[in-house]
């Protein structure tokens, strides 16, 4: 049974490559292209091993929708990273707080990408 | 192409030029570290991309550069011409291997493939044999302080108490240990559960846990250190590397919360230390200073690690200084966004529908005769006007990167011509619209060649005039009231007046009484199928560009016209708007309907005098002017007013008259193409909106001048012969 891992990112090209990195690499994606899309999904109780979300999203962003779906009891203990940029240090605390497990820092190549998952999901 | 190849390609030929540009700036300046650099990580770049999108032969093309950039980023090979020479023919070939993934091939052809290999070999010649040994491991310096001696066994020691919310956070602590195993192997582990409370009081969400490590690795201490990253802020964590000494372990017993005697038998018991280093180690410890003045105390990890020469300080330093350069670069790279140009297109789109709805806005507000309703509506104009500029903006490119890949041409140019010529390049950061850059590179290209071939005499020829015998081909752009102004210039042998003169003769361009000016004479150049050269070369071809380029330039809206003094050398200069997106319009109207002029083709306008009723021209000052009924020719219908007017516009030498009911003035207009229902519509070059909400045909003057010329040449210079014609 493939782990499934939800995208949640507003950028077309971005949904686009992480997820066919991922499917490559094995795994079943989710997707949204907004927070309030994902958290939808979240309410209706899909099946996640790991979210992975952007922070700078139009309408509700990535801070918001950790919180609100670490409020889910179904996803308490769910790993959640975050896509980042080196520069959004402060940003990073906050999402820390709010619930986040760890992050990505943009631009990753595929491994980056593939260990920092490895790293959160078996 | 998928989107993903696309994007890959997008982003590798702009690395390929910045790849480009660094090397050619190799020859000049060696020992640029950041040039190096920034080759090295544009090649670096399109290899890992060229690994997400699984093109095996760019990946294992760009794995040969990028280990032979290494070399010279690291000093181990001496930046020498023919390395500069050898990989410019790389990035040649890169591109040819993007084209090659571009039109969606399997495999590039064996043409191709041979010359790959053969580059393949010439960089695998230029690196020593596979490199002896890895990067040599960090040595640890040498102990003078006491504490006891150094723990022999070669092996790290990891140290690790989660926080509390580790598996609030979505982490779990088994997950850490999983990921260190695939860094190396886990030698022995020890739990360390004395932070637990009772069952009772015991929280199950919180995590209590830690461990001691005893791990074997070839990693560094970066990548380990790196596997903690998400939890390093809240837990306690310290890795010790091999051959520590005894007094870090000492210290890492005082840092830690547990019972120092129980965490020692932890130690001794995952193997980290035995049993008499312990005892030794815990008796300096009970004394401190005792020993040999030497105090154990608790500072900083940082300070710790250098005082007490587990690293040097230098390295620390250089290690932070590093990766504050490191973040500073991707902060920079993170300030640009990559945009679809059509998402920008569509935005262009939304303000112009914005500008002509403000328009509306006003013109209603104007009516009401409501003061404080128009002064809103006035601000909002102003704003509108403002987002307008500001999308406008967003088009804009500078054309420095155009210009930049001259660079290359002039070099490789110079070499074949054996001519010594240097670019200078000025106004880069110029910028103007992207679609009209990406149509500017054929025109330059061909100026450039043209400079390069005929301009530039050769070495001795300009020694013997007395210039330096070195050329110089001079780029240069600039703004100028609303267009922007680029020139090629040469300090060449200028256009020869009297060859061109001969030529255009012999071609029948002119005749040979006729008078031209200085200019005009010059201008000939631009006549299609005018050559002066004597030589074919590859370099311009047969100079059959000119006519091209003039045309290219005025597809765009331009101008192109030179200046040039014999013996001195030439100018070309060409002029453009700044954008496609917004003209300058005349508005006339016809019936009830509106049609837009550009205004840079109007000459004049003037009142169509009651005898040129019936006829299709005018005499305007003793010249024939060529008349177009736009009411005839677009069928609009309606009374004829008494009083018609005619607006003269001009393209390419030729002059035509529009007969139009109504002048109603300039105003400044957004483009918008018409679809491709109409596209084969002639005389009609796209429409835009008035304020009103009316819909305005822009009039495309060079097809409704060439029109009337055509139609002047069939009745006045050819219906004998088509008469005769037989009709097949």
């Amino acid at each position: 049974m493939p782990k499934t891992i939800f995208l949640v990112d507003d950028s077309a090209t971005i949904l686009l490559s992480i997820s066919s990195i991922l499917t490559k690499a094995g795994y079943a994606v989710e997707k949204a292209a907004n927070a309030e899309e994902a958290l939808k999904k979240f309410g209706a109780g899909v099946k996640v091993d790991l979210l992975v979300t952007d922070l700078n999203m139009p309408g509700m962003n990535g801070i918001e929708l950790i919180k609100e779906v670490r409020k889910l009891p179904a996803y308490k203990f769910m790993p959640i990273l975050f896509l980042t940029t080196e520069s959004q240090q402060s940003r990073k605390m906050e999402a820390k707080a709010a619930g986040a497990s760890g992050w990505i820092v943009k631009p990753a190549t595929a491994d980056e990408l593939l260990n920092t998952i490895k790293l959160v999901i078996r | 192409m998928d989107e993903l190849t696309s994007t890959f390609v997008t982003e590798s030929r702009d690395l390929l030029a910045e790849m480009e540009a660094g090397l050619l700036r190799l020859e000049q300046a060696p020992d640029d570290r950041d040039n190096l650099n920034a080759i090295f990580r544009a090649a670096h770049t399109i290899k890992g991309g060229s690994g997400v999108i699984e093109c095996r032969y760019i990946e294992r093309f760009m794995h040969k550069v990028e280990n032979l950039l290494d070399l010279l980023r690291n000093d181990a090979l001496p930046v020498t011409p023919e390395l500069a020479t050898l990989l410019l023919a790389c990035s040649d070939h890169l591109g040819t291997l993007l084209d090659v993934l571009t039109a969606g091939l399997e495999a590039p052809d064996a043409a191709t493939s041979a010359r790959g290999e053969k580059l393949e070999a010439q960089l695998s010649a230029c690196l020593p044999c596979e490199e002896a040994g890895a990067v040599p491991v960090e040595q640890a310096p040498d102990v003078k302080a006491s504490g006891g001696g150094v723990v022999s066994l070669d092996g790290w020691h990891i140290s690790v108490r989660f926080g509390r919310d580790v598996l609030r956070n979505g982490m779990d602590p088994l997950s850490f240990l999983r990921y260190l195993a695939t860094l190396g192997e886990i030698v022995s582990i020890e739990t360390i559960a004395d932070a637990m409370p009772d069952a009772a009081a015991m929280d199950p969400e919180s995590c209590h846990l830690g461990f001691e490590i005893r791990f074997q690795t070839r990693a560094s201490k970066d990548e380990i250190e790196h596997v903690f990253e998400f939890v390093r802020d809240d837990c306690t964590l310290r890795i010790l590397p091999p051959r520590s000494k005894i007094d870090d372990y000492i210290a890492l017993i005082n840092d830690l919360p547990e019972d120092a005697m129980r965490l020692g038998e932890m130690l001794v018991r995952c193997g980290a230390l035995t049993q008499a280093e312990l005892d030794h180690g815990l008796a300096v410890q009970r004394a401190p200073g005792a020993a040999e003045g030497e105090p154990l105390a608790a500072p900083p990890i940082g300070e710790v690690l250098v005082e007490q020469q587990v690293v040097h300080r230098e390295v620390v330093e250089a290690a932070a200084s590093r990766q504050a350069t490191v973040s500073q670069k991707k902060a920079a790279e993170a300030r640009l966004v990559r945009v679809q140009a059509d998402k920008l297109d569509q935005l262009i789109d939304l303000v112009g529908e914005l500008v002509i709805a403000g328009a509306n806005a006003n013109l209603l507000a104007h009516q009401s005769g409501r003061g404080a309703l128009i002064e809103s509506t006035s601000v909002l104009t102003r704003l509108v006007e403002d987002i307008r500029d500001a999308a406008l903006q967003l088009r804009m490119v500078q054309i420095g990167e155009t210009f930049g890949r001259f660079n290359r041409v002039v070099r490789d140019a110079s070499r074949e011509l054996g001519k010594e010529i240097e670019l200078v390049i000025t106004g880069a950061e110029t910028e103007l619209d992207k679609s009209v850059v990406e149509k500017l590179g054929d025109p330059l290209m061909h100026l450039v060649r043209n400079a390069l071939d005929h301009g530039i005499e050769p070495p001795a020829v300009r020694a013997a005039h007395g210039k330096p015998e070195a050329g110089q081909i001079a780029l240069n752009a600039y703004h100028d009231s609303g267009s922007i102004v680029i020139e090629v210039s040469d300090d060449g042998a200028g256009l020869p007046r009297e060859k061109i003169r001969r030529k255009a003769i012999e071609r029948g361009l002119i005749d040979e009484t006729a008078a031209l000016s200085d200019q005009e004479l010059v201008n000939l150049i631009f006549e299609a199928g005018f050559s002066t050269a004597e030589q074919v070369t590859n370099i311009s071809g047969r100079g059959v560009g000119m006519d091209v380029v003039r045309r290219n330039i005025q597809g765009l809206r331009g101008a192109v016209d030179v200046r040039t003094t014999e013996g001195e050398g030439s100018t070309f200069t060409i002029r453009l708007p700044l954008t496609l997106a917004i003209i300058d319009g005349f508005l006339v109207g016809i019936g009830n309907a509106s049609w837009v002029v550009p205004l840079d083709s109007v000459v004049e306008c003037i009142e169509l005098p009651g005898a040129a009723d019936t006829r299709d021209y005018l005499n305007l000052r003793g010249e024939v002017l060529p008349l177009v009924r736009l009411r005839e020719m677009f069928e609009v219908g309606g009374e004829v007013p008494a009083r018609q007017n005619v607006v003269v516009v001009q393209y390419a030498g030729h002059k035509a008259g529009l007969v139009v009911d109504a002048l109603l003035g300039e105003f400044q207009t957004v483009i918008k193409p018409l679809g491709a229902l109409f596209s084969k519509l002639r005389g009609i070059g796209g429409s835009t909106i008035l304020g009103s909400g009316e819909v305005a045909l822009i009039l495309d003057v060079p097809a409704l001048v060439e029109l009337v010329a055509s139609a002047q040449g069939r009745t006045h210079g050819e219906p004998r012969t088509r008469d005769l014609r037989a009709v097949p």
